[in-house]
């Protein structure tokens, strides 16, 4: 028993020792880990794949270097889905932190289908397969502005292209041209869509969030506010695999080759978990 | 192993480094990290909110384009810097009132529609919930169950009347769906700082060392 006693006085240090040997150990010697595919992330994987082809899937980036690890493999996700099946996209935020991510997540998936494109036709081109918005504050401005006229929300674009310009924003002019808006975030931007930009113009939403806030947020996708919901780097890995096996897409997959790491660090922390509880259950007995 | 050539992924890993080093214990390369972060992060919100905010809204369409009305908002923004000078320190709530305003105007039907009502008609018992599930004839239970766990736990939140009779068992009940919802919330958390962990190791080890592909 005085394991136990022992066990439960383990000096902090040792503890993130341990955790970091068991999350580095499945990086360096990976095993392939099957996903299973969850009902959340298979709505959202839906509802982008019956967008129409005359809407967009707009995709607003609200997460920061904190939350890059579970959010941007979302992205870029969601990104390859839409090239792919050839959606135009419109990218934005409602914060300034993210531009750099957003920015990083379009030039990646762009350059890994311009890479294999033969002809123009295949290419993805700014301007003609997608627009980067980039940041209108405050974030009520473009929550509900969109509603009447995108390109009076954001004159220009990241690039300082003025929107209208742009041949992606010719027939896109507010939330009725856009099939689905998947807002990928850190904090509460998914739920802002909902409350201003969905009740009062309807406009379809779906997630990306971290696992941090998905309790707050399963709520939604239950009473159909939300069409589908990716969570934390487990959703993220989804959307990867139904990425690449329902579309054929190869590329890196970040959260999927994290699972492993991910499954032994839970592991770890349930065996600890049960530890420090007999351990205080036995000093209580005392 | 094939180690990065690229100066910024040297500083990232280094800053990085700094800031895993407070796990052993505070020291001078973690605050040397922490305030660099907290400095940059202020300089390029400041940066990018004068040049993509200030200048394309304000500034600009009031010196080069003629806008002279847009000098009304410049001033009631301009209000809040007053906060500065003690004896008109009080203007600072001409701007603040305005902001509020705004806000909660817009702010408050919104909310109740998306989160009181739209919620509500998601608890009630009817067929189109039972089929929100995907689960089929299952359905009904899960909604049966969540209807429970609702009205338990709005139960045990309801402090007028001592927890006794009908109410200390709907409390009760209510309770035991609370620490489902908080185990669940702990658990999800404990995915996330993972994840957050699992991140930065990729960066170290794959982009960083070489180590992982």
């Amino acid at each position: 028993m005085k394991i136990f006693e022992y066990l439960s006085k383990l000096d902090r240090r040792i503890i993130y020792l341990i955790l970091a040997v068991v999350v580095i150990i499945p990086l360096v010697f990976p095993k392939p880990q099957s996903v299973r595919v969850m009902e959340p992330a298979r709505k959202l994987f839906n509802a982008v794949n019956a967008i129409p082809d005359e809407k967009i899937l707009m995709i607003d980036f609200d997460y920061d270097p904190q939350t890059q690890p579970e959010l941007q493999p979302m992205a870029i996700a969601l990104l390859r889905h839409a090239f792919t099946k050839r959606i135009k996209v419109a990218a934005l935020s409602l914060y300034v932190q993210p531009l750099g991510l957003a920015k990083a997540a379009l030039d990646q998936v762009t350059e890994e289908f311009n890479f294999q494109a033969q002809t123009n036709a295949d290419s993805i081109i700014y301007g003609r397969d997608y627009v980067f918005l980039g940041w209108q504050p405050p974030p009520i401005v473009p929550l509900l502005g969109m509603g009447t006229s995108i390109s009076n929300v954001y004159k220009t674009d990241y690039y300082g292209n003025k929107t209208d310009t742009l041949p992606l924003m010719k027939n896109v002019k507010n939330f009725n041209d856009v099939g689905i808006l998947v807002s990928v975030s850190g904090a509460s931007a998914p739920l802002w869509w909902v409350a201003y930009s969905q009740t009062r113009y309807g406009v379809a939403v779906g997630a990306g969030i971290t696992a941090v806030s998905a309790s707050d947020f399963y709520i939604y996708l239950q009473t159909g506010q939300f069409s589908g919901l990716m969570i934390g780097m487990k959703g993220a890995a989804e959307y990867e695999e139904m990425v690449a096996s329902d579309l054929k897409v190869q590329g890196k997959r970040k959260a999927s080759e994290a699972l492993g790491s991910l499954t032994a660090a839970h592991i770890t922390i349930m065996i600890f978990i049960i530890i420090g509880n007999i351990g205080f259950f036995l000093r209580r007995r005392k | 192993m094939n180690i990065a050539s690229d100066i910024w992924i040297w500083i990232g890993a280094l800053l990085t480094l700094c800031i895993f080093s407070f796990l052993y214990k505070d020291n001078p390369f973690y605050k040397f990290a922490e305030h660099l972060f907290v400095g940059v992060t202020n300089g390029y919100f400041v940066t990018i909110t004068f040049h993509r905010v200030l200048m394309p809204n304000a500034i600009s369409p009031l010196f080069t384009q003629g806008k002279i009305w847009l000098i009304i908002p410049l001033i009631i923004g301009a209000l809040y810097l007053t906060r500065f000078i003690p004896r008109i320190s009080w203007m600072i709530r001409i701007p603040i009132a305005i902001a509020m305003g705004y806000i909660m105007g817009t702010a408050i039907p919104a909310t109740i529609e998306a989160e009181i009502v739209r919620q509500i008609q998601g608890t009630i018992l009817t067929p189109q919930n039972f089929q929100a599930w995907n689960a089929g004839s299952i359905g009904i239970l899960w909604s049966i169950i969540l209807f429970i766990g609702v009205v338990c736990t709005l139960s045990y939140f309801y402090f007028s009347r001592e927890h006794k009779g009908v109410l200390g068992v709907t409390s009760k009940i209510g309770i035991i769906f609370i620490m489902v919802g908080f185990g669940a919330a702990f658990g999800y958390t404990v995915m996330a700082r993972i994840s957050l962990l699992i991140g930065r190791l990729q960066f170290l080890l794959g982009d960083w060392l070489g180590i992982i592909q």
